[in-house]
């Protein structure tokens, strides 16, 4: 064990993050749920592991595959290690939080782990940091999760936002509607996910105009809805559309320098959403930022409760951010200020690095260290490059 | 990357070219001279119009290139698609060039004597061997795929394996080297792919190119 390789390499997709990039994400993880607090989201915190059967129910049926098992040596039960923190919050609050007030308004943020990166997302292991806002059928509910996400983004400081809506039921009814044997149907799925318009031609034969123009529908959110209201749809997916509608419309009252985008056909990774939903892009930046939408949960007693929350993914939402500034950093050399180490400077905001003995160059050392100023004779100096 | 930045488009190196620039030129995209140019040996080349430009890589790496978001807008074939299977790819036009075909070939004295019902493991020299697997692993035979840049039809002839998975057009390379085609995979074009974020987060431009190559392509 002699290397840099044998004692540095870790497995494909972890990583260690570095300053000044872990402060970064950490700050950053605070102000957004900071932002989500102050909209009366209150925080959660569900454990790393789980029973397998609690963690993959529901919404986690999905999650089957991406995530990571081990035996529990105490109870010999299976357990699961979270590859998203959605469907715990979910459990939390169909479960221990069942008699909860609603609309019931949680927020989380987390570390998960998956076991395969994606194609855009090599991480294996990421953060992810979201809402769900639970009892709430309204459209305003899922005009509130859109506008929080904005905002809490735009906060941190994501430029050129760009939001996709959605409506992932849509093309699995119409697809259904047409009479398509399962095959087909998973067919004309993945080829409408691929904008394929020839596949998509060659699959639904004579229904095929109705997706073409599915397709050609999406883009600019008024012009997309305008395309879409020309359709000949069938009764409920007309009503899912004026749905959008006005829920674009509540948006654009509230944000109206956001860009919206919708697209009907969208639904890879929605399969549990049953209502409107969106994703996160910003331009220029590779990836999603984040996803959320609206679903139905179950309940203990019998019954269904209507939710929609969303969750960002830290490590695309840290590369849509620009490069932290660099915080200038006093040097306090050794014996300068023996009192109080320069708490007085600290209160004023500094960050100060205390030296630890005695130097001849105190410049060189300040320097050394990444120090911008140097406190000498209790004067403040800027160290000039 | 900048936001306001030119779109750039990747397209091929190879026989495709010809058959693509006149498509350009409808599409309203008139690339500089030295593009036309198999010789030059820049990679990357302006247009008359400052909104897009265009680089040239090989027709694999168009797929690579623009699901990485590294070029907005591509012209690749379905072979391509297919085996890499990218889902941050559209393919919204079909382009109508670059007709040929994805086939299972093998030496014309082998058929007589074989059951395929009976495989359950084949050996396949391929550049394609994503598809490959995929194509045997639904009828419940493994693939075992020898992964080769070109002259597969060699690979039958030396005992390297006894099938190949490869582009056919004429099938006269085949014949000449006394194989056979078997199966079609699948039929290949060549279509208009574009990066799905560039699409949702500048739908504008990004939709009107669409609408032009569609166009372009409709008119031919």
């Amino acid at each position: 064990m002699t290397t840099l390789g044998d004692k540095a390499l870790l497995p494909a997709g972890l990583e260690d993050v570095l300053p000044p990039y872990a402060a970064q994400e950490a700050a950053t993880v605070e102000r957004l749920i900071a932002c989500f607090s102050g909209h009366g989201y209150q925080r959660v915190k569900p454990p790393l592991l789980e029973f397998e059967e609690t963690l993959l129910a529901g919404a986690g049926t999905t999650l089957t595959q991406q995530t990571f098992r081990l035996m529990d040596p105490v109870s010999q039960r299976m357990m699961g290690l979270r590859a998203d923190m959605t469907p715990q919050v979910a459990r939390i609050a169909a479960t221990r939080l069942r008699h909860a007030a609603r609309p019931l308004r949680l927020c989380y943020g987390g570390q998960i782990l998956q076991v395969k990166g994606s194609q855009l997302r090599s991480e294996r292991q990421f953060g992810q940091v979201g809402v769900e806002l639970i009892g709430a059928g309204q459209e305003a509910a899922d005009a509130e999760v859109v506008l929080l996400a904005a905002e809490a983004l735009g906060a941190v400081g994501v430029a050129h936002l760009s939001i996709d809506l959605n409506l992932p039921p849509l093309v699995g009814s119409l697809a259904a509607g047409i009479g398509l044997d399962t095959e087909n149907s998973a067919a004309l799925l993945q080829a409408l996910d691929r904008k394929d318009s020839a596949a998509v031609a060659q699959i639904a034969g004579d229904q095929a105009s109705l997706f073409t123009a599915l397709l050609r529908a999406a883009g600019p959110a008024d012009a997309a809805l305008a395309a879409l209201g020309k359709l000949s749809l069938p009764k409920a997916a007309k009503a899912d559309v004026e749905r959008l509608r006005r829920v674009v419309g509540l948006i654009r009252d509230a944000a109206p320098e956001l860009t919206l985008t919708v697209d009907p056909v969208e639904h890879r990774g929605f399969e549990y959403q049953t209502g409107i939903s969106f994703i996160v892009f910003a331009r220029g930046v590779r990836g999603e930022l984040g996803r959320g939408g609206r679903y139905t949960t179950d309940l203990l007693g019998g019954g269904r409760e209507f939710s929609t929350g969303f969750t960002l993914y830290m490590d695309t939402v840290q590369r849509a951010l620009p490069e932290p500034e660099r915080s200038p950093v006093l040097y306090i050399p050794a014996g300068s200020a023996p009192a109080d180490r320069g708490r007085a400077r600290r209160k004023q905001g500094w960050v100060t690095l205390a030296g630890l003995e005695g130097e001849a160059d105190i410049k060189g050392a300040a320097r050394r260290l990444g120090c911008s100023h140097v406190l000498i004779d209790d004067q403040v100096i800027e160290l000039k490059d | 990357m900048s936001a306001n930045q030119a779109l750039v488009l990747a397209v091929p190196k190879g026989r495709i070219l010809g058959e693509l620039v006149p498509l350009l030129h409808r599409a309203g995209i008139r690339p500089e001279a030295a593009f036309a140019d198999e010789d030059d040996r820049r990679l990357r080349f302006a247009t008359d119009d400052p909104r897009i430009e265009i680089v040239r890589v090989r027709s694999f790496d168009v797929a690579t290139f623009v699901a990485f978001g590294a070029a907005h807008l591509g012209v690749a074939g379905n072979d391509v698609i297919m085996e890499f299977d990218y889902p941050e790819l559209y393919a919204p036009v079909d382009l109508g060039i670059g007709h040929c075909r994805l086939s299972v070939a093998e030496p014309a004295h082998l058929g007589a004597g074989d059951d395929p019902a009976r495989w359950s493991h084949i050996r396949v020299a391929t550049k394609y061997p994503a598809i490959t697997r995929r194509h045997f692993a639904a009828r419940g035979v493994q693939a075992e795929c020898i992964k080769l840049s070109g002259a597969m039809e060699l690979a039958p002839g030396l005992g390297l394996c006894q099938r190949i998975v490869d582009l056919v057009s004429s099938g006269a390379t085949l014949t000449a080297n006394d194989l056979v085609e078997v199966e079609v995979i699948a039929e290949v074009t060549s279509r208009l792919i574009v990066n799905r974020a560039a699409l949702k987060t500048r739908p504008v431009e990004v939709s009107a190119w669409v609408d032009r190559f569609r166009e372009a392509a409709d008119a031919a």
